[in-house]
Parts: structure tokens; C-alpha cells; sequence
């Protein structure tokens, strides 16, 4: 078992290192699928012992299950009960299963089907993303040519069973750890990236606060008659000050570091941010100024809205000093319109704006052609 | 609603299982058939990203992925014929002759299992006088 306590040393480090600011320190919705699915593709991947099947299954059950919850919940979006998401977590369900089985089977014409069935879901999530062009393109060329093309050379190449190579795979340990530590990267990364929910509630605190009529003197740091050293703030204040860093810290990942790059606004709000912060905590909480807290807290969440919504992609950019890059357009969120003629939408972009690269293509098709017959045209000299 | 890094969140892990499915598998086959699960997590991943932006060019590029697949699969599957016809298996490790100069070459150490052998069908021991057998049986 000295693979899975590397695999969870690797993990819990990159966790924590990762996630160092955040209150959930491990992060247990990508923790656990993470773990469980690496368990699983490691039980069942082709050994020379003979392990028992029951562990892998059960493993990837709890990948899977883990899987659903961080979906559903991960990214801060509610799903609501439609047949689109019940779809998505049917074809994206069925193709992580049969990724999974692909990779898994010992028999190379079962790992084909399951290929198959792979491309399929896939085609699910395809049509779901409207582009059903490319949905009946996938299904011809892949589900189609490809899988029968590969069921042909298996056929034409294993006469005698399975083989040796069937039965064993190489550095099992090291791959599944390399890859399910990828994973983790990724999904940690995805989850930093489009889960706005501690942003939002910092600014929803923030605005509650500034439109208060009356400060909640649970806030208020007991008043001193102003010798000796400054009372620390009440357990809430904090609370609230750490909430609005960990906020501020989220929306200002991409802002310039340097001191002198003044050619982006964000770098300006972000220090005003963070003085309008200070003069929270010194001057509101300390001294009970009501009027600095509610004009601060005002400033405080107009400032992470306008940075949360640059990152977003969902500002607009009139107010932003343009790079030398030329115009920024905003890019919105959430899913566009998209033209109901896919299938001659894709025709014209193919052929006005890609036409060297489908032209390239073209050349490329052909040129594999001509390669596959001369290599597969040879005769050996065993036959 | 279902957005964009759900169907990243799937591309990345069809992506990850290709991966270790080339780095472990020996089969030249599946070897071949993760790398093409590999550029499936990519295409969702482009197809996602047009939808949220709302135009066609990340539709265009899993097109041009469906087309390198297909010339890599059409050149690959006739490398493998003809490497088939030189040692009769598609065991990726008897072509180690072509790695890295001054690496060991990997050998397998530990014994596959034996598969208990099955009990041969009982033969029966001829009896009797074998009956003369006339000329136009055969005919």
C-alpha cells in the first residue's frame, strides 16, 4: 500500500498549497472523487495479481457519487431539475464509466466497444452544446470509420488470445498518480476559477452593512478612554474583515503586481479596496463612526463587484485604459446565442475565416492517405 | 443551469483517463485508443468554450481534431499491421530496441499466473473386433 500513502501525501500537499487561503483548507468535493477514482483505476487496471474486483467497484461508485456532488455543487451554480441537466449527467456519467473501462479491460476489442460507447456520450454532450453537425460528424467518422477500422486490425492481429502485454501494464503506481494529481489540478483550478459564491456573500455582507440604519453593536470594538493599546476587534468585525480579504484576494488574482503598471485601473482599486479596509477597521470599528462604515462598506462592495465583474468577462470595458493590445470587448457570461443554422453557420466560418487551415487539412488527409497505403502495401517478408 | 466548467470538469477527466491508459497500457491498440480518448476530452473542451462565447471557431477547431484523428488513425493502424507482420504481437515492449540510448531496457520481473490446466477429456480404451468393411461403403 506504499502507492496510496504516496498518493495521499501527494495530494494533501498540493491541497493545501493550493487552497492556503480558503476556510475549507481540504477540499474534501475534489479530495474524495479524486482519491476514490484513482483507488479504482489502480484496482482495476490489468496486474499480475489477481485483486478483487469488488474494491474497484466499489471505489468508483464513490468517485462517481463524489463526482455528482462537486458537479452539482462545485461550482456555486443551482441546478435546477431540467431534462438538460438530467441529460448532461447521463452522457457525462456513461462516458466517464466507459473511459474508465476502456482504459481498464484486458480484451483490446472490448476496450474498442467501449470506445465507441465514449464517443457516443459524447456526442450527447455535443448536441447539447448545440453543434449537432459536429455530433453527426463524431458519430460517422469516429463511431464509425475509426472503431470499425480498429476492430478490423484486431481482428486481423490477434489469433492466439490475449497476450503477455494484455495481461500486465507498466508503472500502474506512477501513472495513476501522475494523472489523478493532473486531475485534482485541474478540477482545484476549475472551482477557484467559476466558484464566485464567498465573493458574492462578502459583497452581499458589505451592502447590508452600508445600508444599516443602525450599526450591529456586535460589530463595535468596546471604546477605551484612549490610552493603551487598541482593543482588538469582536469575533464578528474579524469574521467580516477576513471575509472581505479572502473576497478581495479571489477577484484580484490576474490584477498587475507591478507598483508602476498603471495602465489597468484594477491596481488603483485594489489599494483603494484595501485603505477603505484599514479605515474600516480603524476608524468604524474602533472609533464607532457609523457614517465611515456605511460609506466604506459602500465603497467596499462597488469596488469587488467591478473587479468580480472584469474577471468575469462581464464588464463593460469603456472605463478600462486599453492595452497596446488594441480594443477589449467584453466577453459575458453565460451562454450566448448561437445561429440556428449550424450546419451552414459552420460552412461559412470553415470557409471564410479557416480556409489556409482547411485547405492545410485537406493536404493533410491526403497525404495520410498516400502514407497508409505505402506503409500498408509492403509485404513483409514472414508473409 | 449546466455552464461551462461542468463540461470542462468532463473534459479533464476523459483527458486524465486517456493518460494513464497510454502511460500503462502495452497494447499498441489501446495505447492508440487513449490517445484518441485524449483528443475527445480536448474537442468537448473546444465545443464548451464556443458555446459560452457564442461564436464557431471552437466548433471549427474540433472539426480540424476529427480530421488529424482520422489521418493519425489511417497512418497508425498500418504502422501496426506492418509491425504485427515483423513479430507476430503487438506487445509494445518488443520494440524497445528504438528507445533512448543509455536507458535500461525494462523487463518483466514478475511471473504471470499460471492458469490451472484443464483435465483432459477421458479416452476410451477400443473394445471389441473393428467390423470388415466392404467396398461400396465408399463408394
Amino acid at each position: 500500500m506504499l502507492f496510496t500513502f504516496y498518493f495521499l501525501l501527494f495530494t494533501f500537499y498540493f491541497e493545501e498549497d493550493v487552497l492556503a487561503d480558503s476556510s475549507n483548507d481540504l477540499n474534501w468535493t475534489v479530495l474524495l472523487p479524486v482519491v476514490a477514482g484513482g483507488l479504482a483505476v489502480w484496482y482495476m487496471l490489468p496486474s499480475t495479481k489477481r485483486r478483487p474486483m469488488v474494491f474497484g467497484a466499489l471505489a468508483g461508485l464513490i468517485a462517481l457519487v463524489g463526482l455528482a456532488v462537486f458537479l452539482v455543487s462545485g461550482f456555486g451554480d443551482q441546478i435546477p431539475q431540467t431534462v438538460e441537466a438530467g441529460l448532461f449527467f447521463g452522457f457525462s456519467g456513461l462516458a466517464v464509466v466507459f473511459a474508465t473501462l476502456m482504459i481498464t479491460c484486458r480484451n483490446p476489442a472490448r476496450s474498442a466497444l467501449s470506445f465507441a460507447i465514449v464517443v457516443l456520450s459524447t456526442c450527447g454532450l455535443f448536441l447539447l452544446l448545440a453543434a449537432p453537425f459536429l455530433m453527426a460528424a463524431t458519430i460517422v467518422i469516429y463511431a464509425g470509420a475509426i472503431i470499425v477500422t480498429f476492430l478490423f486490425v484486431i481482428m486481423l492481429s490477434q489469433h492466439g488470445g490475449l497476450s503477455s502485454a494484455d495481461l500486465r501494464s507498466r508503472d500502474p503506481d506512477l501513472a495513476v498518480v501522475a494523472g489523478f494529481v493532473l486531475l485534482a489540478a485541474l478540477l482545484v483550478g476549475l472551482e477557484r476559477v467559476y466558484d464566485w459564491r464567498n465573493v458574492d456573500s462578502a459583497i452581499a455582507h458589505a451592502q447590508q452593512l452600508a445600508e444599516a440604519e443602525k450599526i450591529d453593536p456586535e460589530y463595535l470594538t468596546p471604546l477605551t478612554d484612549g490610552l493603551g493599546d487598541p482593543l482588538p476587534l469582536t469575533p464578528k468585525a474579524e469574521a467580516f474583515l477576513t471575509d472581505l480579504r479572502a473576497a478581495l484576494n479571489r477577484v484580484k488574482v490576474a490584477s498587475p503586481r507591478s507598483m508602476d503598471d498603471s495602465r489597468l485601473t484594477d491596481h488603483k482599486l485594489v489599494q483603494e479596496i484595501e485603505n477603505d479596509m484599514n479605515g474600516l477597521a480603524n476608524l468604524g470599528f474602533r472609533h464607532h463612526d457609523a457614517e465611515t462604515i456605511r460609506t466604506n462598506c459602500q465603497k467596499i462592495a462597488a469596488g469587488l463587484s467591478r473587479l468580480k465583474a472584469l474577471r468575469d468577462g462581464n464588464a463593460s470595458f469603456s472605463d478600462v485604459p486599453r492595452s497596446e493590445h488594441g480594443e477589449v470587448k467584453p466577453i459575458g457570461n453565460g451562454p450566448k446565442q448561437l445561429p440556428a443554422a449550424n450546419v451552414s453557420a459552420v460552412g461559412r466560418t470553415l470557409f471564410s475565416d479557416h480556409l489556409l487551415a482547411i485547405e492545410l487539412a485537406g493536404t493533410l488527409l491526403l497525404v495520410a492517405t498516400i502514407g497508409a497505403i505505402a506503409i500498408a502495401g509492403r509485404r513483409g517478408k514472414s508473409s | 443551469m449546466i455552464s461551462l466548467p461542468h463540461y470542462l470538469a468532463i473534459g479533464a477527466i476523459l483527458f486524465v483517463l486517456g493518460l494513464i491508459g497510454f502511460l500503462t497500457r502495452r497494447n499498441l491498440i489501446v495505447m492508440f485508443l487513449s490517445a484518441e480518448l485524449m483528443l475527445q476530452g480536448v474537442a468537448l473542451n473546444f465545443v464548451a468554450f464556443s458555446r459560452a462565447h457564442g461564436n464557431l471557431h471552437g466548433q471549427v477547431f474540433a472539426l480540424f481534431i476529427i480530421a488529424v484523428a482520422a489521418c493519425e488513425a489511417g497512418i497508425a493502424l498500418a504502422m501496426f499491421l506492418m509491425l504485427y507482420r515483423k513479430k507476430r504481437s503487438l506487445d509494445i515492449s518488443l520494440w524497445q530496441a528504438l528507445r533512448e540510448p543509455g536507458l535500461e531496457e525494462t523487463r518483466d520481473t514478475v511471473p504471470l499466473p499460471v492458469e490451472p490446466k484443464e483435465e483432459p477429456l477421458p479416452v476410451l480404451s477400443v473394445s471389441g473386433v473393428e467390423p470388415a468393411r466392404k467396398e461400396r461403403d465408399y463408394a
